[in-house]
C-alpha cells in the first residue's frame, strides 16, 4: 500500500477521524477505459482497404465506350465513380486481364528477337511446342472446364487425327494445307464416337473410360504395321515449313505459325466459353444440373455441342501437328502425355484460358528446356502437380480468390476475438433493444466496475469495518458512491429485528407493495456491524460480476 | 496354340486383373478416392519383391510376402499423401484423382531414376512343375496364380465380412457420412483400405511378373485393365468385378482366336462401352446416384 490518504476533517477534531489512512496509489479511471479499448491485434481504420488503383480524371469519357465486334463487350471494363470522401471523380479498371493478355502475347511475338544465339534452336523449338500444346490444352479446357466432361482422351483425338492425316499424306501425297481440314473431319468422327458414352456416363466413370480409350489407341498403333510400328511413329508427311529456308528461318516460320494456331484456339475458347454455350453451361455446374434442367436449360445438348466442337478443333490441331513435325509418334497416346497435359491444366487452374496457357508454359519449360536434367524434371512436375492438388483449390490463378477467402476468414476470427463481453451487449442483443442508451450505459458501467475492482483491498475493508459511516478515504468513497447509486431492485438494506440488539440484511424488491426478502439467517449485534455486512456483500457481488 | 491354352491364359489374367479391379472398387466405394496411383504401387511392389529375391531369399513365399508388404506400404504412402490431407476439403474427388496421378508420375519416375529403365525378372515363385490335363499342360505359374489370387481374395473378403475392421470398411462403403457419425474413423479406415488394396496390387504384381517383367512403367497396363474391369463390373461391387473379369477374360480369349491379338483392346472397349450404355453404373452397380463425398 504505497499511497496515504490524509483526512481533511482531522484538524477539526471530528469524532473517530484518523489523521491518515493507507490507500492505494491514485489511478486515473480513464486507464481502465483505455485498457478495454486496447486490442491485441492492430486495428485498421474502419472500412475496406482499397485494392484497386484509382485513376484520376473525369469519367465523362467512360460513357463513350469502344466495343468490339461481334460481342458488345468493352475493350477494358472501366467503372467511373465518385470518391465518397473527397467527392472527386475517379476511374477504376475492374478487369485488368486484357492488359495482361496483350502484354503476354506481345512478349511471345517479340521473344525471338531477344533469344541468345546459342539457345536459339532449343528455345524456338520449345516455344513452338508450347504454342501447339497450349492450343490443345485450350480445347481440352473447353471440354473439362466449360462442358464439365472429364475426358482424358483429348490427346487421343489429336493423335488419331495426326496419324490419319500423316497416313493420307504419305500414301496419297496430300499437300500440307489439306491436312488440318482432313484432321477436323477425323476429329469430328472420333469425337462423335467417344461422345456416345458421355451421354450416359458422368464424371469419373467417363474419365476412367477415356484413359482406356487412350491406351487402346496407343496399343493399336503400336501393333499395326501401317502406322509404322517399326519406326516409332509415322513420319514423312508434307510440311508447311519451306525447305529452302535456313534452319533459323524454318524455326521462325514454325514458331509464328504455331503462335497463330494458339491465337486461333484462344479465340475459339473465348467464343465458346464467353458466349451462349458457356453461359448455358455456367448455369448448370456440377450437382446443380437438376435446377438448370428445371428452368429449361438443355445442358446435356450444350455439353455435347461443346465436346464435338472441341473435338473438331482438336482434329484440326492434329492435322497441323502432323504438318509441323512431318509426322506423329506414338508418344502422343502415351499415359505420360496425358498426365503431363493434365498437369498443365491443373497447375494453371481448371476453367480458365490463362490457366491453360501459363500451366502449359511452366510444364513445357520444365519438360523441354531443362531436358538435360533427366528424370528429375518430371519428378519436379509431379511435385508441383501434387502441391497444387493438395493446397490450391483452383490452380495458380485461383490463388487470389483463395487468399482473399482465407484473409476474410482470419479477419472475422480476429474481430470475434476482439469483442469483450463482460456485461456488454452482444451484437445481436444490441440490435434487438429498443433503448439504445442502454448499450452505452452497460459499456460505461462495465468500465467503471473494472476500475473499482482494482481499488478493493484488505485495508479498505478494514477501514469500513472500523467506521461504516462518516468521511472515508477517497477510494472507499468512490466504491460506496457506486454502491449507493445502484437501482432499487435487489438492493441490500438492513432491518432492525430488535432495536440496538439485532439487525438483519434484506434485499429490496424494488416494487411497491412487494415485501423485501430476507437474504441470510445471520443477525448482527449492532447497526454498524450490519452496515459492514451489507458492504461486504456488495463487494463480493462486485468482484464476482 | 489351341483354345485350351488361350482359355487358361485368359482365366489366369482375369484372376490377376480381377484382384486389382476389386482393390480399385473397394477404394472408390469406401473412400471416394479413385486411386490412379495403382500403376506406381504395382511397380513399387514388383521392385520390393525383386529386392527381396535379390538380397534376402529367393524362396517363393518370401518373395510373395515381400511383394504384398511393399504394395501395402505403397498404399499407405498414397493414403498419407493423397487421402489424409484433402479428404475433407472441397472438390475432393477431382483433387484426389489428380493427386494420385501426380503420385503416379513422381513414383514411376523415381523408380526409373533409381533402378534404371532395364526391366527385372523375378524367380519362379511356384516352382517349375507341370500337370498334363487332357491335351493341355497346366504349368506351375498358371495354377499358382489362380490359386494364390483366389486365396488372397477369399481371405480379404472373409476378413471384410467377419472382422470389426471389415465391418467399418463396409459401413463406409454403404454410407460414409453416417459411418463417421457413429464413430468410425475416416482416416483410420482410409489407412486400412489403402493398405489392403495396396497389398492386393502387390500380389497381382508378383503374380503377373511370372509372365511379364518388372519395369518402372509396367504397372500402367494392369492398372488400366483393372480400372476397366472395375468400371464394367460397377465401381464398388466385388461380385460385379468378378463377373466383369470373367466376361472380359473370355472376350480376350475369343478375340485373339477369332480376330487376332491386336484387336483385343478394341473389342474389349467396345464391350465395355456397350455394357455402360445399357447400365451406366456397370453390371452390378445398382446405385442410381453417384457416390457423394
Amino acid at each position: 500500500m504505497a499511497g496515504v490518504w490524509k483526512n481533511p476533517l482531522f484538524n477539526w477534531g471530528v469524532e473517530r477521524a484518523a489523521e491518515a489512512l493507507p490507500a492505494p496509489e491514485w489511478k486515473n479511471p480513464q486507464g481502465s477505459w483505455d485498457q478495454a479499448r486496447e486490442s491485441p491485434v492492430p486495428l485498421h481504420p474502419v472500412g475496406r482497404l482499397r485494392y484497386y488503383y484509382k485513376w484520376p480524371g473525369h469519367g465523362g469519357r467512360t460513357w463513350s465506350r469502344r466495343r468490339y465486334w461481334p460481342t458488345r463487350r468493352r475493350v477494358l471494363d472501366i467503372r467511373g465513380e465518385y470518391n465518397p470522401k473527397s467527392s472527386r471523380r475517379e476511374k477504376t479498371i475492374v478487369d485488368k486481364r486484357p492488359i495482361w493478355w496483350v502484354m503476354g502475347l506481345l512478349a511471345l511475338v517479340l521473344a525471338p528477337l531477344f533469344i541468345p544465339l546459342n539457345l536459339q534452336s532449343t528455345l524456338l523449338t520449345a516455344g513452338a511446342v508450347f504454342e501447339i500444346y497450349a492450343a490443345i490444352n485450350l480445347c481440352w479446357m473447353l471440354i473439362i472446364g466449360t462442358a464439365g466432361i472429364y475426358s482424358l482422351a483429348s490427346y487421343a483425338v489429336v493423335g488419331a487425327a495426326g496419324f490419319g492425316t500423316a497416313w493420307l499424306s504419305i500414301n496419297l501425297g496430300l499437300p500440307w494445307w489439306t491436312l488440318p481440314a482432313i484432321g477436323s473431319v477425323i476429329g469430328l468422327a472420333f469425337g462423335l464416337i467417344i461422345a456416345l458414352p458421355a451421354t450416359r456416363l458422368d464424371g469419373f466413370y467417363y474419365a476412367l473410360l477415356t484413359i482406356g480409350v487412350n491406351e487402346l489407341c496407343r496399343v493399336y498403333t503400336l501393333q499395326s504395321k501401317q502406322f509404322g510400328s517399326a519406326t516409332g511413329g509415322l513420319y514423312g508427311a508434307d510440311s508447311y515449313v519451306p525447305q529452302q529456308l535456313s534452319p533459323l528461318g524454318q524455326s521462325l516460320v514454325a514458331y509464328y505459325a504455331c503462335f497463330a494456331l494458339m491465337i486461333g484456339a484462344l479465340f475459339l475458347y473465348r467464343f465458346i466459353d464467353g458466349r451462349r454455350l458457356g453461359r448455358i453451361l455456367r448455369m448448370a455446374p456440377e450437382k446443380r444440373e437438376a435446377f438448370a434442367e428445371a428452368t429449361g436449360v438443355n445442358y446435356r445438348q450444350a455439353r455435347i455441342q461443346v465436346f464435338i466442337i472441341s473435338s473438331i478443333a482438336l482434329g484440326f490441331i492434329g492435322g497441323f501437328y502432323t504438318s509441323h513435325f512431318r509426322g506423329v509418334s506414338f508418344s502422343i497416346f502415351g499415359f505420360d502425355t496425358v498426365l503431363l497435359g493434365l498437369a498443365m491444366l491443373v497447375i494453371g487452374g481448371i476453367g480458365r484460358a490463362e490457366g491453360a496457357v501459363v500451366g502449359t508454359a511452366i510444364v513445357i519449360f520444365l519438360d523441354k528446356v531443362l531436358i538435360s536434367v533427366g528424370p528429375i524434371r518430371l519428378i519436379i512436375i509431379g511435385v508441383i502437380m501434387l502441391t497444387v492438388a493438395l493446397f490450391l483449390r483452383g490452380g495458380l490463378f485461383g490463388i487470389k480468390a483463395q487468399f482473399r477467402g482465407w484473409r476474410d476468414k482470419k479477419k472475422s476470427e480476429n474481430r470475434s476475438s476482439r469483442a469483450e463481453k463482460g456485461g456488454e451487449m452482444l451484437p445481436e442483443e444490441a440490435t434487438e433493444t429498443e433503448d439504445k442508451d442502454l448499450i452505452y450505459w452497460r459499456r460505461y458501467d462495465k468500465m467503471q466496475r473494472d476500475y473499482l475492482k482494482t481499488l478493493v483491498s484488505d485495508e479498505l475493508i478494514d477501514e469500513h469495518r472500523r467506521c461504516p459511516l462518516g468521511q472515508h478515504s477517497e477510494p472507499l468513497e468512490r466504491l460506496l458512491l457506486y454502491f449507493r447509486r445502484q437501482p432499487q431492485v435487489d438492493k441490500y438494506a438492513i432491518v432492525a429485528v430488535e432495536p440496538f440488539k439485532a439487525y438483519r440484511i434484506v434485499a429490496l424488491s424494488g416494487h411497491r407493495g412487494v415485501a423485501p426478502r430476507v437474504v441470510e439467517d445471520k443477525t448482527y449485534g449492532s447497526q454498524e456491524e450490519a452496515y459492514h455486512g451489507v458492504f461486504l456483500r456488495r463487494v463480493q457481488d462486485l468482484l464476482e460480476s | 496354340m489351341d483354345l485350351g491354352f488361350i482359355l487358361t491364359n485368359a482365366v489366369v489374367l482375369a484372376c490377376i486383373y480381377g484382384t486389382l479391379a476389386i482393390g480399385i472398387s473397394i477404394t472408390w466405394s469406401s473412400l471416394g478416392l479413385i486411386n490412379l496411383a495403382y500403376g506406381f504401387i504395382f511397380a513399387f511392389a514388383g521392385y520390393g519383391a525383386w529386392l527381396a529375391a535379390q538380397y534376402v531369399l529367393t524362396n517363393g513365399a518370401v518373395v510373395l510376402a515381400a511383394g504384398i508388404l511393399t504394395g501395402a506400404l505403397g498404399g499407405l504412402i498414397v493414403c498419407a499423401l493423397a487421402f489424409i490431407p484433402i479428404h475433407d476439403k472441397p472438390n475432393f474427388t477431382v483433387r484426389g484423382l489428380i493427386a494420385t496421378l501426380a503420385i503416379n508420375l513422381i513414383g514411376t519416375q523415381s523408380l526409373m531414376w533409381w533402378f534404371g529403365p532395364r526391366s527385372k525378372s523375378l524367380p519362379e515363385v511356384f516352382g517349375t512343375w507341370k500337370i498334363p490335363l487332357g491335351n493341355m499342360v497346366l504349368t506351375a505359374d498358371k495354377v499358382g496364380n489362380v490359386v494364390a489370387s483366389i486365396a488372397m481374395l477369399a481371405i480379404v473378403l472373409k476378413w471384410m465380412r467377419s472382422s470389426r475392421r471389415g465391418l467399418e470398411i463396409r459401413a463406409m462403403m454403404m454410407n460414409p457420412h453416417a459411418a463417421s457419425i457413429v464413430g468410425i474413423g475416416v482416416r483410420r479406415t482410409g489407412f486400412y483400405v489403402l493398405a489392403i488394396t495396396g497389398g492386393l496390387a502387390g500380389l497381382a504384381s508378383v503374380l503377373l511378373s511370372q509372365t511379364y517383367y518388372i519395369a518402372p512403367f509396367g504397372g500402367l497396363t494392369p492398372m488400366i485393365k483393372g480400372v476397366s474391369i472395375a468400371l464394367c463390373g460397377g465401381l464398388g461391387s466385388v461380385s460385379g468385378a468378378v463377373i466383369a473379369a470373367m466376361v472380359l477374360g473370355l472376350n480376350e480369349a475369343l478375340t485373339s482366336v477369332v480376330l487376332g491379338g491386336q484387336y483385343v483392346l478394341i473389342t474389349q472397349f467396345l464391350l465395355i462401352i456397350a455394357v455402360l450404355l445399357v447400365r451406366p453404373r456397370g453390371i452390378a452397380g445398382i446405385l442410381d446416384k453417384a457416390r457423394e463425398a
